[in-house]
C-alpha cells in the first residue's frame, strides 16, 4: 500500500519562534482559529517535534535560538519539511546583519518553503503549507542534514551523537 | 498427634537453642545448616497435622497451667523492669496495670475442664504460613546478618526461630489466659528484635512497640475478666458456642477485637510497626508477614462466627476499612522504601480484618486468601528491600532510581511483589474481588456500603503507590547494551525464589488452591465451606466467574512480556534524546511524593481514634 | 454475547473507535463554528504515521507503547466477552499500567509528570467504576456483562444519579477537558505519550480509540437489556461530553480528584444506598 498520499492529508505542525516579534505567530494561530480553520485539511498543532511533519519557524534565529532550533529539527522524524514564515525567518528581515541574529532560518537548517510578509498573512501561510505538502509528499525517509554539516550518517542513526557532532561544527563555524 | 503438635513448638525452640549455643564466626556454616533444617522439619510436621484428623483438642498437663501463670508474672515483671530501666512512664504503668489485672483474673478464674489446646484447620493454616514463610525468612536472616554483624548472628537467628515456635503455640491455644501470655511473648519478641541494634532510635522504637502492644494485652485481660463475669468463659471454644444466640453481651468480644486491632497495628496504634524498620530487615520481614501481625486477623477470624452481623462487626468493618484507605494515603507521602512497605502492611491488615469481620463464607475465604498471599508477598518484598539495602545501598526511593540497569532480578522480583498486591490475576486481587462482590449483597447496611467504598478507593490508592515505586525503579538512561544479571548471593535467591514461584503458580491455579486448601479452613472457621467451584483454571463463585483464559492472558501480559522487554531491541530505529523544549538541560528527575497529603495526616489519625473508641464503646456494648 | 461476536467486535474496535474519534473532531469543530476535518481523518493520521521514520528513546519504552495497545485490546475483549464486570474494570487498570510504566521509564520530565497524572486519573475514576459494578449488580442481579445485557430491568431508571456521575467522569477516562490533566497538550504536551513517535506513537494513538469503545460500552450497560435505549444513551453521552469538552477549561489534578471523590462518589453512593434500602 502506498502510504505517501496520506502524508498530504494529515500534516501535523510544530511551531517554533526563534526570536520573532510575535506578529507571525499570531497569524499562524489565526490559521487554526475558526475563520481559516486549517483543521479542515487535517492540520493539527501538536507542539511535539516527535509527532510532527511540518516545522513552522518564525523569527530571524537569534544566536541563542539556533542551538535549540537544531535540537528540535533533529527530534523530528523524517519525512519532514521546514517552512520559514515571515520576512525575518526568510532573510533576517529588519534584523538582518545585526550582531545577534543568523539572518534567516536557512543558515541553520534546510528550508523548503519561504513565506514572505511582515507579518505573513494567514492566506500566505496556508498557501505556504499547501506548497510544503507537495514537497512533503515527494520526500524520502533519509535523514536530512544541514548544508554546512559534514557528518556522514548511515541508519540507524543515533541522533544524540549526531546532534553533538553538528553542534560542535555549528559553534566552530564562523 | 499430640506429640506432633507439641513438636511444632519444641522443634523451633530446640533449633534456636542450638543456634544460640554456637556463637562466633567459626560456626556460621553450621548455624546456617541448622536454620535450614527448620524448613523441612516444620513443613513436614505441618503436613502431618494438615492431613491428620482435625480439629484436635488436647488436654494439657496440670503443671503447664502453673508454669504459664509463673511465666506470665515473670514476663510482666520483665516489662516492668524494662520500663524502670529506661525510665519509660507508659511501659511501667501499663506493666503495673497488667499485673493488677492478671492477679484479679487469677483470683476469680473458674476451674474448667475444657481442653487447653485447640488445633483446627485455622491453626494448621497459620502453622503452614509460619513453617514455610517464617523459616525462609530465618534462612535469609543468616546471610543478612553475616553481612551485617557476624558476632551477634547466632543471637539474632535464635530469636527469630524461637519466635516461630511462640507463634505456632499462640495460634493453637484455647485458653485465653494462655493466649494472653503468648500475645505478650510476641510483644517481648518484637521488643527484643526491634532494639537489636541497640542505638538510640532502636531502643526508643522498641519501647514504643512495647507500650502499644501492652495495651493489647490489657484489652485481652479485660475481655477475659468480663468473659468470666458474664459467662464464666475462659476458652475460645466456649465463646464459639455463643454463635447464633439472639442476644449476647458483647463486652468481652469487644475487648478481644480491640486487642486484635492493636496487634494488627491499626491506626492510631500503627506507629509501633513503622518503628520496626530501624531493626535489621529480616525483623520487618518476620513481623510483617508470617508472624506477629497475623495474630490480629487470626483473632478476628476466631471470633467471626460470634460477632457476625453484630454492631461490633459493622464497626470493625468501618474502622478497618478506614485504616485500609488512610494507611494507603499516608504511604503515598513516604520516601523510605521500608516505610512504604510498612504502611501498605497496615493497610492490607485492615482489609484482612474487614473481610474477616464480614463473617460470611465468601468473605472468610477472601480473608484467608489475603492472609496467605500477603504473608508470601510481604516476606518477598522485605527480603528484596534487604537485598537492595545490602547490595545496592538503597534505602530511599531516590536511591532506587534506575535500579533496573544494575539489578534486573531484584527489580523483577520487586515488581512481581508490588503488582501482585493490586493487579488483576494475582491472589490478593482475587480476594479483593470476592470481597467486593460479597459486600454487594448487603448494600442495605451502611457498613457494607462503606466497605465497598473503602475497598474501591483503598485498592486504587495502593495501585498508585506501587506504580510510583515501580516507575522509579524501571527508569532508564538508555538501551540495554549488554544484558547482565546482578550477582545475588545464593541464600538470598534460595529464600526469595520459592516465594516468587508460589505467588505465580498459586495465582495461576487460584481456583484449585482455593477449593482444595483454603476452603476446608473456611469450613473449620464458620462451619460451612464457601460455595465456590474450580473448573480447570476457572473459578466459579455464586455470582460470577473468573475465567482461566483471563488469568492466563493477564499473566502473559504481565510476566512474560515485561521479561521479554529486556531482549526486545528495535535495532533498525533511530535513537533520540528526550524532548525538553529544545533546551540543553542536565536532567535530574525526582519523584512526586504527595506532600499535600501530609496536611490531612492529623485528620486521618483523629478520625481513626474516633472510630477506634466507637468500636470499643458501641461495638463492645459499653453503653 | 458469544465469544465470536465479542472477538469480531474487539478486532474491529480500532475502526469503530476511529470513527467515533473522527466524528468527535467534526462535532467539536462544528460546536466552535468551524468546518472540521473529514470523518476519515483519524485513519489518514494512522496511515501517515505508518510511513514515518521511527525514532525512539530506548526499546523498553517503545515496547511499552505497543504493550499498551495490546493490553487495552485485551481489556476490551474481557469486557465484551460477557465475563465479570469488575474483572474487566481491573483489566483496564492493567492496560494503563503499561502506559504508566512506559511513561516513567524515560528521563523526560513531561513524560514522568504525565505518567503520574495518569495514575491520578485512575485514582479519580476507578472507585466510581467499581461502585457502578456493584450498583449494576444490585439492579440486575448479576456481575456478568452478558447477564446485564439480557436483564429485564433498565438500570438507568434505578440509577439516575449514578449515571450522571459516570457521565461526568467520562472526560476523566478519555482524558478530555475538563479532566485532561494527564495529556494537557498545552502544558505537558501529551504527557506519557510525548516521547513516542512514528509507528510506536501509532500504537498509543490506536489504543486511545479502543478506550473510546471501552468507555461507551460502559455507558451502554446502563440500559440493561434495552439496546435501543443503550444506543440513545451512547449518542447522548457522546454529545454531552463533547459539549463539556468545549465549554470547560482544564482543572488541576487536585480539583479533579476532589470533584470525583467529594461530589461524584457521594452522589453515586446516595443512589446506591437508596436503591438498596428500597429493595431490602
Amino acid at each position: 500500500m502506498d502510504f505517501k498520499k496520506f502524508r498530504k492529508r494529515s500534516p501535523w505542525i510544530l511551531h517554533y519562534n526563534t526570536g520573532s516579534c510575535n506578529g507571525c505567530d499570531i497569524e499562524i494561530l489565526a490559521c487554526l482559529a475558526p475563520k481559516y480553520d486549517v483543521e479542515r485539511f487535517g492540520i493539527l498543532n501538536r507542539g511535539n517535534p516527535k509527532q510532527s511533519d511540518i516545522l513552522l519557524v518564525t523569527g530571524p534565529v537569534t544566536k541563542r535560538a539556533k542551538e535549540r532550533l537544531l535540537r528540535l529539527y533533529f527530534e523530528m522524524p523524517e519525512p519532514k519539511v521546514v517552512v520559514a514564515v515571515g520576512a525575518c525567518a526568510c532573510s533576517g528581515g529588519v534584523f538582518r546583519h545585526m550582531y545577534n541574529v543568523e539572518n534567516g532560518v536557512d543558515k541553520v537548517i534546510p528550508v523548503d518553503v519561504y513565506v514572505p510578509g511582515c507579518a505573513a498573512r494567514p492566506e500566505a501561510i496556508i498557501d505556504g503549507i499547501v506548497r510544503a505538502l507537495e514537497i512533503l509528499k515527494e520526500k524520502g525517509k533519509e535523514v536530512e542534514l544541514p548544508h554546512w554539516c559534514s557528518a556522514q550518517v548511515k541508519p540507524p542513526v543515533n541522533r544524540v551523537k549526531l546532534l553533538d557532532r553538528c553542534l560542535e561544527e555549528l559553534h566552530g563555524r564562523r | 498427634m499430640e506429640k506432633i503438635v507439641y513438636s511444632l513448638f519444641l522443634v523451633p525452640w530446640v533449633l534456636a537453642l542450638a543456634v544460640f549455643l554456637l556463637p562466633g564466626a567459626r560456626f556460621h556454616r553450621l548455624r546456617q545448616l541448622i536454620t535450614f533444617l527448620s524448613l523441612p522439619a516444620l513443613s513436614f510436621l505441618t503436613y502431618l497435622i494438615w492431613n491428620g484428623h482435625l480439629p484436635l483438642q488436647i488436654e494439657a498437663p496440670r503443671w503447664l497451667k502453673l508454669a504459664f501463670t509463673v511465666y506470665d508474672y515473670g514476663l510482666l515483671f520483665y516489662f516492668l523492669y524494662q520500663g524502670i530501666k529506661f525510665r519509660d512512664f507508659l511501659v511501667t504503668v501499663l506493666a503495673l496495670f497488667q499485673l493488677f489485672l492478671l492477679t484479679w483474673v487469677l483470683l476469680i478464674i473458674p476451674e474448667s475442664s475444657v481442653p487447653d489446646f485447640y488445633v483446627d484447620r485455622l491453626s494448621a493454616f497459620m502453622f503452614l504460613i509460619v513453617s514455610t514463610v517464617g523459616t525462609l525468612i530465618c534462612i535469609y536472616a543468616t546471610k543478612y546478618m553475616e553481612q551485617e554483624n557476624l558476632e551477634r548472628e547466632n543471637r539474632f537467628v535464635a530469636i527469630l526461630l524461637w519466635f516461630l515456635g511462640v507463634m505456632n503455640l499462640a495460634v493453637s491455644v484455647n485458653n485465653i489466659e494462655w493466649f494472653f501470655a503468648l500475645f505478650e511473648t510476641t510483644t517481648l519478641a518484637s521488643y527484643i528484635l526491634i532494639r537489636f541494634r541497640w542505638d538510640e532510635v532502636s531502643v526508643k522504637n522498641a519501647l514504643r512497640a512495647l507500650w502499644m502492644n501492652q495495651i493489647g494485652g490489657i484489652a485481652i485481660l479485660l475481655g477475659l475478666l468480663f468473659g468470666i463475669k458474664y459467662y464464666g468463659f475462659t476458652h475460645f471454644t466456649q465463646f464459639l458456642s455463643l454463635s447464633g444466640k439472639p442476644t449476647i453481651v458483647m463486652i468481652p468480644l469487644g475487648f478481644l477485637a480491640v486487642s486484635a486491632l492493636v496487634k494488627g497495628a491499626q491506626m492510631p496504634f500503627h506507629r509501633w510497626l513503622l518503628g520496626a524498620m530501624v531493626a535489621p530487615t529480616p525483623v520487618s520481614a518476620i513481623l510483617h508477614s508470617a508472624t506477629m501481625v497475623k495474630i490480629a486477623p487470626y483473632l478476628i477470624l476466631r471470633l467471626s462466627p460470634v460477632i457476625k452481623g453484630t454492631l461490633l462487626a459493622k464497626l470493625l468493618i468501618i474502622t478497618t476499612g478506614f485504616v485500609f484507605v488512610g494507611a494507603g494515603l499516608l504511604a503515598l507521602t513516604q520516601e523510605n522504601f521500608k516505610k512504604i512497605l510498612a504502611y501498605s502492611t497496615i493497610s492490607l491488615l485492615g482489609l484482612m480484618m474487614l473481610t474477616a469481620s464480614m463473617g460470611s463464607s465468601m468473605a472468610i475465604l477472601a480473608s484467608l486468601t489475603l492472609i496467605l498471599f500477603h504473608a508470601v508477598v510481604k516476606a518477598l518484598l522485605f527480603m528484596e528491600a534487604g537485598v537492595m539495602e545490602k547490595l545496592f545501598k538503597a534505602k530511599y526511593i531516590e536511591d532506587i532510581r534506575r535500579l533496573v540497569e544494575r539489578a534486573p532480578i531484584t527489580v523483577a522480583f520487586t515488581s512481581i511483589g508490588f503488582m501482585s498486591m493490586t493487579i488483576v490475576p494475582y491472589g490478593i486481587f482475587v480476594s479483593k474481588w470476592m470481597a467486593i462482590e460479597e459486600a454487594s449483597n448487603f448494600l442495605s447496611h451502611g457498613a457494607y456500603v462503606g466497605s465497598i467504598i473503602f475497598m474501591a478507593t483503598g485498592g486504587v490508592i495502593l495501585a498508585l503507590l506501587y506504580f510510583k515505586v515501580i516507575g522509579v525503579m524501571t527508569r532508564k538512561r538508555g538501551e540495554f547494551f549488554r544484558f547482565q544479571l546482578e550477582k545475588v548471593p545464593f541464600v538470598y535467591l534460595f529464600s526469595t525464589v520459592p516465594l516468587v514461584l508460589f505467588v505465580i503458580v498459586g495465582s495461576i491455579f487460584i481456583a484449585k488452591l482455593l477449593c482444595l486448601s483454603v476452603n476446608p479452613v473456611v469450613e473449620a472457621v464458620i462451619g460451612t465451606p464457601a460455595p465456590i467451584i474450580a473448573k480447570g483454571l476457572t473459578l466459579i463463585t455464586p455470582v460470577s466467574e473468573l475465567y482461566g483464559w483471563q488469568i492466563i492472558g493477564a499473566f502473559v501480559l504481565l510476566l512474560i512480556v515485561p521479561i521479554l522487554a529486556y531482549f526486545v531491541h528495535f535495532t533498525g530505529t533511530d535513537r533520540v534524546y528526550e524532548y525538553t523544549c529544545g533546551e540543553k538541560l542536565e536532567l535530574n528527575i525526582g519523584t512526586y511524593n504527595f506532600f499535600c497529603i501530609q496536611a490531612v495526616e492529623p485528620f486521618v489519625e483523629t478520625a481513626a481514634v474516633a472510630l477506634f473508641i466507637l468500636t470499643l464503646v458501641l461495638g463492645g456494648g459499653l453503653v | 454475547m458469544s465469544y465470536w461476536t465479542a472477538f469480531i467486535l474487539t478486532l474491529f474496535s480500532p475502526v469503530i473507535g476511529g470513527f467515533i474519534y473522527g466524528l468527535e473532531r467534526i462535532v467539536r469543530a462544528r460546536m466552535q463554528g468551524r468546518v472540521g476535518p473529514p470523518l476519515l481523518q483519524p485513519f489518514y493520521d494512522f496511515f501517515k504515521l505508518m510511513d514515518k521514520r521511527s525514532i525512539i528513546i530506548h526499546s523498553f519504552h517503545a515496547f511499552m507503547g505497543i504493550m499498551y495497545l495490546i493490553g487495552t485490546w485485551f481489556a476490551l475483549f474481557v469486557l465484551l466477552s460477557g465475563g465479570d464486570l469488575l474483572i474487566a474494570i481491573f483489566f483496564h487498570v492493567l492496560s494503563l499500567a503499561f502506559l504508566v510504566v512506559g511513561g516513567f521509564s524515560v528521563r523526560s520530565p513531561y513524560s514522568v509528570i504525565g505518567a503520574m497524572r495518569e495514575l491520578l486519573h485512575m485514582v479519580a475514576y476507578e472507585p466510581l467504576y467499581v461502585l457502578s459494578a456493584a450498583a449494576l449488580y444490585l439492579v440486575t442481579g448479576t456481575f456478568q456483562v452478558s447477564g446485564i445485557l439480557h436483564s429485564k430491568h433498565v438500570p438507568l431508571i434505578y440509577l439516575p444519579l449514578f449515571f450522571t456521575a459516570v457521565l461526568f467522569s467520562l472526560p476523566a477516562i478519555l482524558k478530555k477537558s475538563p479532566f485532561d490533566t494527564a495529556e494537557a497538550h498545552q502544558e505537558i504536551i501529551g504527557g506519557p505519550e510525548i516521547e513516542y513517535s512514528g509507528k510506536f506513537y501509532e500504537a498509543v494513538y490506536t489504543a486511545k480509540w479502543i478506550e473510546y469503545v471501552y468507555a461507551f460500552f460502559f455507558i451502554f450497560l446502563f440500559a440493561g437489556g434495552n439496546h435501543i435505549l443503550g444506543a440513545l444513551l451512547i449518542i447522548f453521552a457522546f454529545f454531552f461530553f463533547n459539549l463539556l469538552d468545549n465549554v470547560t477549561a482544564r482543572v488541576n489534578f487536585r480539583q479533579m480528584v476532589a470533584f470525583h471523590w467529594y461530589i461524584l462518589i457521594p452522589l453515586a453512593v446516595i443512589n446506591l444506598m437508596l436503591i438498596a434500602l428500597w429493595r431490602s
